[in-house]
This record gives C-alpha cells, structure tokens and sequence, in this order.
C-alpha cells in the first residue's frame, strides 16, 4: 500500500480526508469479543450515547451486527492459511519498523511504542490493580478534603519568604558572594504546591535495592540478589556501584572500594508498583513475627518514603517462598 | 483560622472600605463579621441567628422569632458512606483488551524456565508436568494456547469464549491449586490417590444484593454507597440538624450521627470542611424589613464508616427509615432539585 511509504502525520491526514478509504477500511465480519458491548448495552442508554458521540467512526464497538452461527461455524483462520497455495507475499503479514530514528523527515518512521509492531513494544497493562481503583474511588477524594484550604476569593497569593540568605552588604566583599544558606537547617525544603483536584498526591514509583557488602569480593552474591529482585518486582534489576571508597577498619562488612558493585535494585512505576505494594502490604508484613509496624518519622516531608526489611523478611515474598518449599 | 486569611482581615480592616476590592459576597460576609476563636471550617451561627430547636424539619415558612444578620438559616449535614469493598467488574472492553496484552506478552516473553525451578525428578517436577497435561500453558489466564508454535499468530479470541472473563481465571487458579497425593495405608498394598481442594473464594454478590436488602451495609460491595434518612414528613436525604450554640461543623456532624444512628458505629468525619451545601428557600420569609429569614442553607460534611451499623431505635430524631444507596439509586430515591445541588459530593464508583 503506497501510504505504507508515506511519514505518519502525512498518512493520517490522507485517511482522515478522504471518505472512500475510511468506508474500505470498514470491517465487513464482526466476530471479536468485545463486540458484544454493543449487542448488550441498550441504545437507549445514555452512557452509551455518549460512547456514540465518541467514537468518530463506524467500529466494531458501535456496529450492532453480531455475527450468525454459520459464520462462526465456518470461520477458521489456521485452515485457511493452510488451504492457500501461494503463500501471501510477505508485505500482506510483515512489517518491520526501522531499527533507527531517521529524524521527522524521514519517509520511514518508527511506530509509535504502543503498536505492538514497534521495536520498543512492552505489552501491557494485563489488569486493573486493586489498589489503584481504591485510590481512585476512595483515597484521591479523601485527600483532596483533608488538603483542602480556604482562601477568599481575589485573596492576594502571600509572597514567598526569602530562601537563600542575602548579604548585607556592610562590606565590599559581599559583591557578588552566593547567596547564604538558611539559618538552622542546612537543607533548604520543597516549597508548598497547593493542593487542588489537578495536584492530588499520588503513588508515583517503588524503588527495591538490596546492598550487599560482600559483592565486591565475591559476585555470586550479586547473581543471588538480582534474582531475588527479579523475582518479586518482575523485572531486570540494575547493578549500581559504589562511588566512593570507604574503609571501616576491622569492620569489613562496611568496607567498600569505588567502582565495585555494592547493590541491585529496580524501580516501578504504574501496574507493576501496585502489585508489588499490595503484596508487601498485604502478604509480607503481616507474616512478620512480632511486626512493631513502620516507622512513622522514616523519609522527608516532601512525599518520599523509607522502609527497609531484614535479610529474613524478603523469604516470605510468595514468588521467594515457593523456592523454598518446593 | 489560617494565619492568611487572619492577615488578609487585618490588612481589610485597616483599609477604608472593603467594598472597593473585588471580593465575592460570601467571603466579604466572613471577613466582615467579630473575629471569634473559629476554625475555618466552622460555620458557627452566632448566638441571635440560631433557630429555635422546635424547627429541625425543613419548614416551609420562616421561624418568626429569629432576628438574624444573615438571612439564611445555617444546618450541618453528614454524607456518610461506606468505600468500595472489593474490585469493580471489568468492563468487556477492559476484558477484551487485558486478554490481547497478555497473550501478547506471551508471545514476546521467555518462556518459562521448568529445569530452573523444578529440576529433573523432584516431586515439584511431577506435579508441574501434570498441570501442564491440563492446560498447555504455564499462565493461567490466556486460555489454551501455546506461544511457541508455527501457528501461534492464530491468538485472536473466539467469539463466545470464556477466556477473557476473570470469573473463568478463578476457576483455572481453584483448579491448579489442586493437590494430588498418593498414599499407602500400611498393611495394604493398594496406593490411594487423594485430591486435595482449596476454599473457593466468597462471592461477590452478597445475601443483601439477592433479597434487595437496602439497609444492609454489605449491599453492593463493589459501589460506594451513601446512608439517606426518611425524616417524619417522609422526605428523603442526608442525615442534616440544627448547629447548637458555637458548635463548629464537624462537631454537629459528629454529634448527628450519635443521634441518628447510635453509638455502634465507627465512623470518621475526614477533614475539617465542608464538601457542599444545598439550598432550601422558604417560600414565605419573615415580615421584619432587613431582618427576613429567605430560607436555609445545609453544609455536608463527609463521613465514612469504618465498622458497625446504623440503627434508628431510641433515635431522638424521629426518623422514619433509613437506606444505604449508589449514586443512582440516590437520584431516583431523592428530590431532583436535592440530587442537583448534592451530584458532585459523590463519587461514580
């Protein structure tokens, strides 16, 4: 097909004008699954209206024909593609994308990483986590009123104080000085956001490292933490290393060099890190013996959070336990 | 009181006219009135605009002996519900489109490494082959269907399969976490085979979703549902009273709810504001020029319960009946003008 050759943008906007394509586009054969959504809901529905209204086309989402028994009957897509005598020619089934990125320009474009033929595809999202729809129907709405401050309205914003310590300039050395850190504190805190429907605190990434002294001597040590990372976060865990070194004297577990692998860990963010909680909060905690709870002065004010678990604790993750069991 | 809002008053009174800054007419009201040791969430009343008790039902016509300064009449209510208890039903959609991610992720995955995680002859092994007889897969949730073949691009799923429903994924985990033992009684030769089951999980419609039962809080554990009261006139809404005198919002609230329902719930009041008024205009107001009542204005506070229930014996309220509702059940059962003013307090789910 010649649009296959055109850029992206220049291919859509062909589609998008030119009303016969759309029509051939149509598909002739309903016979997804999901396209029971239209048999079953009522027309009459306004939720479905306003689908309706959405949808800028004909799809199988919105077409009302279900297929007959027959057509189900006869549809057989592996006995088809044996029946054939000729084998199709390879543009009909094979797209390749290209394996670099060629600038805008570029009549080849690489798709987009959700299209599953992209080089950079990863599938999902597989299921909607537990924990987000609590978030979504209970916690975001709790938040939002617990956040909440009045101010009248046309109220002036307050200026904000002075951060970084000018100097006063009773001496001519002060000319072009940094400015001066605060009084007290030595770290300087994130300013307040005001909280409003748009800016609800929400889970953003879990990160799991496990630090293991004894890497630097010895990397089996390593291969056994990555796989226990692997294990419970589903995903490839990261090796990181030491920047600076460090010696302890006799204690030697806290000896460290620069350059030598001192950890692995990984971080998640979206489906994956609200798994991951649900099972920590749900699963490993309360198999804790003698659990004294989290610490509540653990982490910063500025929505960061710490825990870390005994050697003993990362046993009871299921996905770890089932090793030992069997 | 925030330290802004306390500035901001200063700064106004020192000015000459508040009228000349472009300042809504209810926050001027606030700004205007005797400071008091008051939250910002408390809409006390002061001592002359609070009505007598006698009046806690929605009347019509004005009390005549309030001589207020602020012409409506203040009430705190409570919007008392109780969260979503287990998860949504996926929609066909959703069904539709996690199962193409999976089977494509099947696709583009290693395949499991057997040899790594039940080795050659160990009892694990055993079992796992036999699982694998069963379903010829190692996922659970993608159907029959093998990743590794000629024709594994044949994934797309048939019409009227169960593949895709998550009850159908129960089923498959209940059936894989079945065990299968072989004993020998001693003194017998014969081997007896054993099946071991596991508990199904409980349903996710309940007794109460069956009998239509709408005073029960395990009703619709997939909804967040909200308790309405019947009051003596048989009108249907949110729980609301009279404030007492200095008696802030979140008190009356706190106070409501012993009232109402008894003291065998566990409840929490989240915050400190109000998350919406509604208006009730009377339709005759008092005669005395500059002093009329217009009608009363009732700010919700909202609740959740955490435990318990609400029961209306012994309730000094004199409320008729009481139910737990959904968002749609709510607009049915109330005023639409009531339903208009309350709509954006609830939640879909």
């Amino acid at each position: 097909m010649i649009f296959n050759k055109l850029p992206f943008r220049a291919h859509s906007s062909i589609i998008n004008r030119t009303s016969s394509s759309r029509t051939c586009i149509k598909p002739t054969f309903i016979r997804h699954v999901s396209s029971d959504i239209a048999s079953t809901t009522p027309n009459t529905s306004t939720s479905t209206s306003e689908l309706l209204e959405l949808e800028l086309d004909d799809s199988e989402f919105t077409s009302s024909t279900t297929p007959t028994a027959e057509m189900i009957q006869s549809y057989d897509p592996v006995g088809q593609s044996a029946a054939r005598k000729k084998q199709l020619p390879s543009s009909r089934y094979r797209f390749r994308a290209p394996r670099y990125y060629r600038g805008p320009l570029h009549p080849h474009q690489p798709p987009h990483p959700s299209n599953p033929t992209a080089r950079n595809y990863i599938p999902g999202p597989f299921s909607s986590p537990r924990l987000l729809q609590t978030y979504d129907s209970t916690l975001s709405h709790d938040l939002m009123i617990l956040y909440y401050q009045h101010t009248p309205f046309n109220t002036p914003r307050p200026p904000i104080k002075e951060r970084l310590r000018s100097w006063d300039d009773s001496s001519p050395y002060h000319k072009n000085r940094p400015l001066r850190a605060p009084r007290g504190t030595v770290k300087l805190g994130l300013l307040d956001k005001k909280i409003t429907f748009r800016n609800i605190p929400q889970l953003s990434a879990i990160t799991v490292s496990i630090v293991i002294p004894e890497a630097s001597s010895d990397s089996r040590f390593l291969h056994t933490a990555g796989m226990m990372v692997q294990a419970i976060t589903t995903q490839r865990a990261t090796i990181y290393k030491a920047r600076r070194t460090v010696s302890a004297g006799n204690r030697s577990q806290f000896s460290q060099r620069r350059g030598k692998p001192i950890s692995v860990g990984t971080t998640m963010t979206g489906e994956q890190m609200w798994h991951f909680l649900s099972t920590f909060v749900g699963v490993v905690l309360p198999r804790i013996k003698d659990w004294q709870g989290v610490l509540a002065r653990s982490g910063d004010v500025n929505g960061n959070y710490t825990i870390g678990v005994h050697r003993d604790v990362v046993e009871l993750w299921p996905e770890i336990a089932v090793n030992y069991d069997a | 009181m925030t330290s802004s809002l306390r500035t901001l008053r200063r700064e106004l009174s020192l000015s000459s006219s508040l009228f000349d800054r472009h300042i809504c007419f209810n926050c001027l009201q606030v700004l205007s009135r005797p400071q008091q040791a008051r939250n910002a969430s408390t809409a006390t009343v002061s001592a002359e605009s609070v009505a007598p008790s006698s009046t806690n039902t929605p009347h019509r016509t004005a009390p005549s002996t309030a001589t207020v300064s602020n012409p409506y009449h203040i009430k705190a209510g409570i919007v008392l519900s109780r969260p979503p208890l287990i998860t949504r039903d996926l929609t066909s959609f959703e069904k539709a489109f996690f199962f193409y991610q999976r089977r494509l992720n099947e696709r583009l995955a290693l395949s499991f490494p057997r040899y790594f995680y039940y080795p050659e002859g160990t009892p694990g092994d055993t079992e796992w082959k036999r699982k694998m007889r069963e379903r010829n897969t190692p996922a659970k949730d993608i159907g029959d269907y093998n990743a590794h073949k000629k024709d594994s691009w044949n994934d797309e799923i048939l019409v009227g399969s169960k593949d895709s429903d998550p009850e159908q994924h129960v089923e498959n985990l209940l059936q894989d976490a079945v065990i299968e033992i072989e004993e020998q009684i001693e003194g017998q030769d014969e081997v007896v085979k054993r099946r071991i089951e596991v508990e199904r999980p409980q349903p996710r419609v309940t007794e109460a979703d069956q009998t239509g039962d709408v005073t029960s809080l395990t009703r619709s554990l997939q909804r967040t549902i909200y308790l309405i009261v019947q009051d003596k006139d048989g009108i249907w809404r949110f729980p609301e009273t009279d404030l007492e005198e200095r008696e802030n919002l979140k008190r009356a609230a706190e106070r409501l709810l012993v009232q109402a329902g008894g003291i065998n719930m566990n409840t929490w009041i989240v915050g400190n504001t109000p998350v919406g008024f509604h208006t009730l205009k009377y339709e005759e107001s008092s005669s005395k020029p500059g002093e009329e009542l217009l009608g009363e204005k009732t700010f919700f506070m909202k609740g959740r319960i955490m435990a318990g229930r609400f029961v209306l014996k012994n309730s000094p309220m004199a409320l008729k009946a009481f139910k737990w509702l959904a968002k749609e059940e709510l607009e049915q059962e109330l005023d639409p003008l009531y339903f208009k003013s309350i709509r954006h307090m609830l939640v879909a789910q």
